[in-house]
């Protein structure tokens, strides 16, 4: 009756909010105390009071951000307000009405790389590359992926992250089971826990974005094999179905569909950090942003390990997802003040904040700034492994600007067994030729 | 009879004015968006390839199919169960102002709420109705994740929040028939189902054609029902015309969104429009 009685509620908060961003304050949402170490900042920034506006989705975790937020107003006297909105395909759209509608926020926190283009981000955001302490201070890598036609937009909001199989390491014990390199020794292991009546991977189908990490996921392992592939899916002239190595990652979300919960369809996000931490499920295969959310809610994670998608042949790889980034509105009223706190984002300072505060789910994009030495486990042993010996790659919307619109369905729809690897391959290929039509690129019109 | 205007003909310019800017023209603008290839970074001359493209795509027949059946299904049993229970309230029994309310109340309920406390009830270990299916011994379905039921279950919520307001104007209806037609009957010896049959329903058509027409129109256009509780999904199994065209607009496809509403324009207009002729043509006899 109560869990009736709070559904109910939910229901009736969620209507009044409107499914729109809500305004919260960056002091009340969070407790935490911005003292940071000491370390000297490149420039040095006035303290100036002035008020700036922060958009960022629901998905992501806000700990860090808010704790930054806070020394921001205590150092440099500029007060966020935070404005959240939905993830998923609505939030899409709310960034792209409020883009052009005029009506962005000073700063707007977006996907890097495919999603980013897609906003025409020349319109709308500023162009950072001049801005010699940021141009300095990213990543080589990452700055490629919030760079458009030679001009440099962001900055990272959070660390990299990766997508990878998150496993129970409590379970793996109980069973002798080994990290498996291959996606064969893999499927052993799934029937394994199976037989033996344990979830043997968690699907968290209701938040359908989800689904997509299994195939996009295994892009490293994909481009390890045809490194030639993003170049030519670009130009047209390779295609998902035509590929047998592209085709295995969507082989990899029909393997899975005998292994999921029984309840696979509505299990949700939330759900699913709840069931690999507890152990009601031995895999989930996820972004690892999920590390944070677990921490967030059990003060704990190291029971949970990573470990790569495993390859259909050849050696496995990681791959990588960079970063979410902060953009800076063009057009903003704040546009100085917007400027001073994205500067003061990627200092040393704040970023032993926000590692205070919430650690990384993989290595950040700062050049010189290292993983700090109390990393979960996951990150700090499983992921840093590939890294250190070179075995990472990354997401495929970090190589091209092609993502087809229905990835997530179209996962959804083959994770739950209603297509084979070859129906679904040719439906996002579509997707592919629709998405090529609208960037108006030569082969597809 | 010599032409004899009542009003003058300035009356009507403020709602012609309003009606023209905020309806007929964003129509007919919307028709000149769809022969564009429109995204976010720019526009540019498309043709009716958009109409191509969108009459091409892969969940299109099942989007289609959907629509129909969605709009059918509600259609049929708001008519049924609304004039069943507006009969029912009108009727002498003690509590009919408050058993009204209860029938209109999942109206006044936000969609996008009923369509989250419903994904919560439907959920397929935790949701109360699979909780209640158990203490008496049966296992419930996924309601939302069966691609068999998910549907259905989309329709039997649309038919719950629904039911109310085709109740409300068969209520309004079945008021207005003169009583004096029923004293007659029942001096004739009518039994109270012929009375149902050969007075009630007949007198009360005009209201029927009402409930259908607006039934089966926002049947076609649903969208905010199925996005909450499915998603379209799972895949594309419960996907309807409006949720294809608004993945489209999420993605940045305007023109290609927008041929999508025009296809939903005048599909529901070749379908409601001789509909509600033929309707109203029987009304008159």
């Amino acid at each position: 009756m109560k869990k009736q009685l709070a559904v109910l509620l939910t229901a009736a908060m969620v209507t009044s909010m409107g499914l729109s961003a809500v305004s919260v304050s960056a002091e009340d949402a969070t407790a935490s105390d911005g003292e940071a170490a000491e370390s000297v900042a490149e420039p040095e920034w006035e303290y100036e009071e002035a008020t700036i506006t922060l958009m960022i989705d629901t998905d992501m975790t806000d700990a860090g951000l808010l704790a930054v937020c806070d020394l921001a107003k205590e150092k440099l006297g500029i007060t966020v307000e935070v404005e959240y909105r939905v993830g998923g395909t609505d939030g899409d759209n709310l960034v792209k009405t409020r883009l052009a509608s005029g009506d962005m926020t000073d700063i707007c926190a977006y996907n890097s790389g495919a999603l980013l283009s897609a906003l025409n981000p020349s319109e709308y955001f500023a162009d950072l590359s001049d801005d010699e302490w940021i141009a300095s201070r990213l990543d080589a890598t990452y700055a490629s992926t919030v760079t458009v036609n030679d001009a440099l937009y962001g900055v990272p909001a959070c660390a990299s992250q990766a997508g990878a199989v998150m496993y129970n390491k409590d379970i793996y014990e109980e069973y002798g089971l080994e990290v498996p390199t291959t996606w064969d020794e893999f499927l052993e292991n799934c029937q394994v826990l199976q037989d033996a009546g344990e979830t043997a991977v968690i699907g968290s189908f209701a938040d359908s974005w989800t689904t997509q990490v299994v195939f996009l996921g295994d892009n490293a392992n994909l481009m390890a094999l045809d490194p030639d592939f993003a170049t030519n899916l670009t130009n047209g002239e390779d295609t998902y179905a035509g590929n047998e190595y592209a085709l295995a990652s969507f082989q990899k979300c029909v393997d899975l569909n005998p292994y999921y919960n029984s309840d696979y369809l509505a299990t949700s996000y939330d759900d699913a950090c709840d069931m690999i931490y507890n152990g009601d499920g031995a895999h989930w295969i996820c972004l690892t942003q999920a590390l944070s959310n677990i921490y967030e809610l059990y003060g704990d994670n190291s029971s949970i390990g990573v470990f790569a998608i495993p390859a259909t042949e050849g050696d496995t790889y990681l791959t990588t997802w960079m970063p979410t980034s902060l953009y800076l509105n063009k057009n903003s009223e704040n546009y100085d003040a917007a400027l001073r706190f994205m500067e003061f984002y990627i200092s040393d300072e704040a970023l032993d904040c926000y590692t205070e505060t919430i650690l990384p789910d993989g290595p950040y994009c700062i050049n010189g700034y290292e993983l700090p030495d109390n990393a979960y486990p996951a990150v700090a042993e499983d992921m840093q492994a590939y890294f250190d010996s070179g075995m990472t790659g990354l997401a495929m919307e970090f190589l091209t600007d092609i993502k087809g619109s229905n990835c997530m369905q179209i996962t959804q729809e083959a994770g739950s067994g209603q297509t084979t690897a070859e129906e679904a391959a040719a439906k996002y290929d579509s997707d592919c030729l629709l998405q090529a039509q609208q960037l108006g690129y030569e082969w597809a019109q | 009879m010599k032409e004899k205007r009542v009003y003058n003909i300035w009356f009507v310019v403020p709602a012609l004015i309003i009606f023209g800017i905020f309806f007929l023209l964003p129509i007919l603008i919307s028709f000149v968006f769809s022969l564009m290839n429109w995204t976010f970074t720019g526009m540019s001359w498309a043709g009716l390839r958009n109409f191509k493209t969108f009459f091409s795509d892969y969940s299109m027949t099942i989007g289609i199919k959907n629509t129909l059946i969605y709009a059918a299904a509600t259609c049929i049993f708001k008519v049924v169960l609304g004039f069943l229970l507006a009969v029912f309230l009108t009727s002498g029994i003690r509590t009919k102002n408050f058993l009204r309310s209860v029938a209109f109340f999942p109206n006044i309920v936000s969609t996008i709420a009923v369509g989250i406390t419903f994904t919560a009830l439907m959920h397929p270990s935790k949701g109360l109705i699979n909780k209640a299916l158990a203490v008496i011994g049966i296992t419930g379905p996924d309601w939302l994740g069966n691609t068999h039921l998910a549907l259905g279950s989309v329709i039997f919520t649309d038919i719950w929040k629904g039911v109310g307001v085709a109740t409300i104007i068969y209520i309004a209806g079945i008021t207005s028939i003169d009583r004096s037609y029923y004293e007659a009957a029942s001096i004739d010896g009518a039994t109270s189902f012929q009375e149902l049959m050969k007075i009630t329903l007949p007198l009360c058509r005009p209201s029927m054609n009402s409930v259908i027409i607006l039934a089966l129109t926002s049947g076609m256009r649903c969208f905010d029902l199925i996005w909450t509780m499915t998603g379209g999904g799972p895949g594309f199994v419960t996907d309807v015309l409006a949720s294809i065209v608004y993945k489209k607009y999420a993605a940045g496809y305007y023109g290609l969104s927008t041929a999508g509403n025009v296809i939903m324009f005048i599909l529901i207009a070749v379908i409601a429009i001789p509909l509600q002729n033929w309707l109203q043509s029987r009304e008159e006899v």
